[in-house]
């Protein structure tokens, strides 16, 4: 028989929680937390994932949600594509976020002077720890540094360029996951038919990102008749049709805008196309 | 504008352990009835929550969450404790774990505690954890049904039909 007790008959004929009669004393359990909080700081700190410094920022190119590791840029998400919240989970996987609004802002004011045409503005260093395999490390950490502003590359060409000449699809899906866009700069990875293929945050914002790099696109998505090939490793560049751009190793080939980008990268025309 | 767009940061795992610490040291006190065990679940449960909080898709989620973990931590611990007993025992004797639910029931040990501990003890698993939880550690039917992995509306009959079943004994 259970007592007809005054918090007894409140336990069972109200819908609600009890109130604290049948608690534990608070003084018990402060006493309790002071016994264990050290040992459990102990011991989170040797599960502890390393810090990432984040924020949301409204940049000119839509919603982001940006972070930063102690080694780079980590995460630049556009907040508006499907696969935003698995990005953000992803990047909770590896790092403990810290919200950090003015780390935020001076990523943000990095995009807008980028767009505003400071071609030098996104140089910081990024961390690829999110990136998934060696080879796509590779291949982003190659795009960055051999495709320049107001240059872009093939599939095909950036491909044969880490190695692995029939691996366009491969590439393809690494410019897809590729965890910081405009820092590794995806956009400027176009198709062999010289059209600009697709683009994670929508191809409307790849043409936006190219137009700034001083391309002008036809309404055909398709790259400038005044365009020329640029070679790497001669530091030539030439007409597209031009016999040597043909014969020309594939993989050190990027493709330029114009005449007056490709000097800007410190190539020079070539003597047999002549290319204005 | 796209839902999408309004993805927000979670809070840092420190400001949700300084949140909900003191709450689920006071249900593991209160489950357990031993302080030396409850402290070791509640480290176990911190640790563990420290893991999963990447998947919790907000601060909302996180507290049934708890719930559940150290409920499952204590009902782990109760069986342990009652194969333990069984084996000095032989068989004897009720099984421990069924009062270490019970005794939840707060209360110092006296008389009428007793009494209930033993009631709750009674109740099919289910309905005395749904009774305790929402009784002890004031959780909505909602959190409930996250905790026992069930729904709502599930944890909500569970825990009418507990209270049925206490008063029948009354």
């Amino acid at each position: 028989m259970l007592e007809d007790r005054m918090w007894m008959r409140e336990m069972l004929d109200d819908d609600g929680p009890l109130g604290m009669d049948g608690a534990p004393g608070e003084a018990a359990v402060g006493a309790a937390l002071r016994a264990v909080r050290t040992r459990l700081a102990r011991a989170l700190g040797r599960v502890r994932r390393p810090l990432a410094r984040a924020g949301v920022i409204d940049s000119p190119v839509g919603r982001l949600l940006v972070a930063e590791s102690a080694h780079g840029l980590l995460a630049v998400r556009f907040l508006d594509s499907p696969d935003a919240p698995g990005a953000l989970t992803a990047l909770r996987e590896r790092f403990d976020l810290v919200e950090d609004t003015r780390a935020a802002a001076r990523i943000r004011r990095e995009i807008e002077r980028y767009l505003d045409g400071d071609m030098h503005a996104l140089d910081r260093p990024v961390d690829l720890s999110l990136v998934r395999s060696g080879f796509q490390r590779r291949a982003l950490m190659r795009l960055r540094r051999a495709v320049p502003p107001g240059s872009v590359i093939t599939y095909q060409a950036l491909a044969a360029a880490v190695g692995a000449p029939s691996g366009q699809r491969a590439i393809g899906n690494t410019m897809a996951s590729n965890p910081v866009p405009l820092y590794v700069p995806c956009h400027r990875v176009i198709r062999s038919d010289n059209t600009i293929g697709n683009y994670g945050g929508g191809v409307a914002r790849k043409i936006r990102l190219l137009r700034a790099e001083g391309f002008s696109l036809s309404r055909d998505h398709r790259l400038p008749a005044g365009s020329v090939m640029g070679h790497l490793g001669t530091h030539i560049f030439c007409r597209p049709r031009c016999p040597a751009a043909m014969r020309a190793n594939r993989a050190k080939t990027v493709i330029f805008a114009d005449s007056g980008r490709a000097r800007g990268a410190g190539l020079r025309a070539c003597k047999l196309c002549r290319p204005v | 504008m796209d839902p999408l767009a309004k993805l927000t940061l979670p809070p840092p795992f420190e400001e949700a352990l300084s949140r909900h610490e003191r709450e689920i040291m006071r249900f593991l006190l209160r489950m357990t009835r031993d302080r030396d065990d409850a402290l070791d679940l509640f480290q176990e449960t911190w640790l563990r929550a420290y893991r999963a909080y990447p998947q919790l898709d907000s601060e909302q989620g996180l507290r049934p969450w708890l719930y559940r973990i150290a409920t499952n931590l204590c009902r782990n611990r109760a069986r342990d404790n009652s194969r333990r007993a069984r084996v000095i025992s032989n068989g004897d004797g009720p099984g421990d774990g069924d009062h270490r639910l019970a005794s939840a029931a707060g209360g110092g040990g006296q008389e009428d505690t007793l009494h209930l501990r033993r009631a709750i003890a009674g109740l099919p698993h289910k309905q005395g954890q749904a009774l305790v939880l929402r009784k002890f550690a004031g959780l909505e039917y909602e959190e409930i049904g996250v905790a026992l992995d069930c729904s709502a509306e599930s944890a909500r009959a569970s825990v009418y039909q507990a209270l049925k079943k206490l008063k029948a004994m009354r």
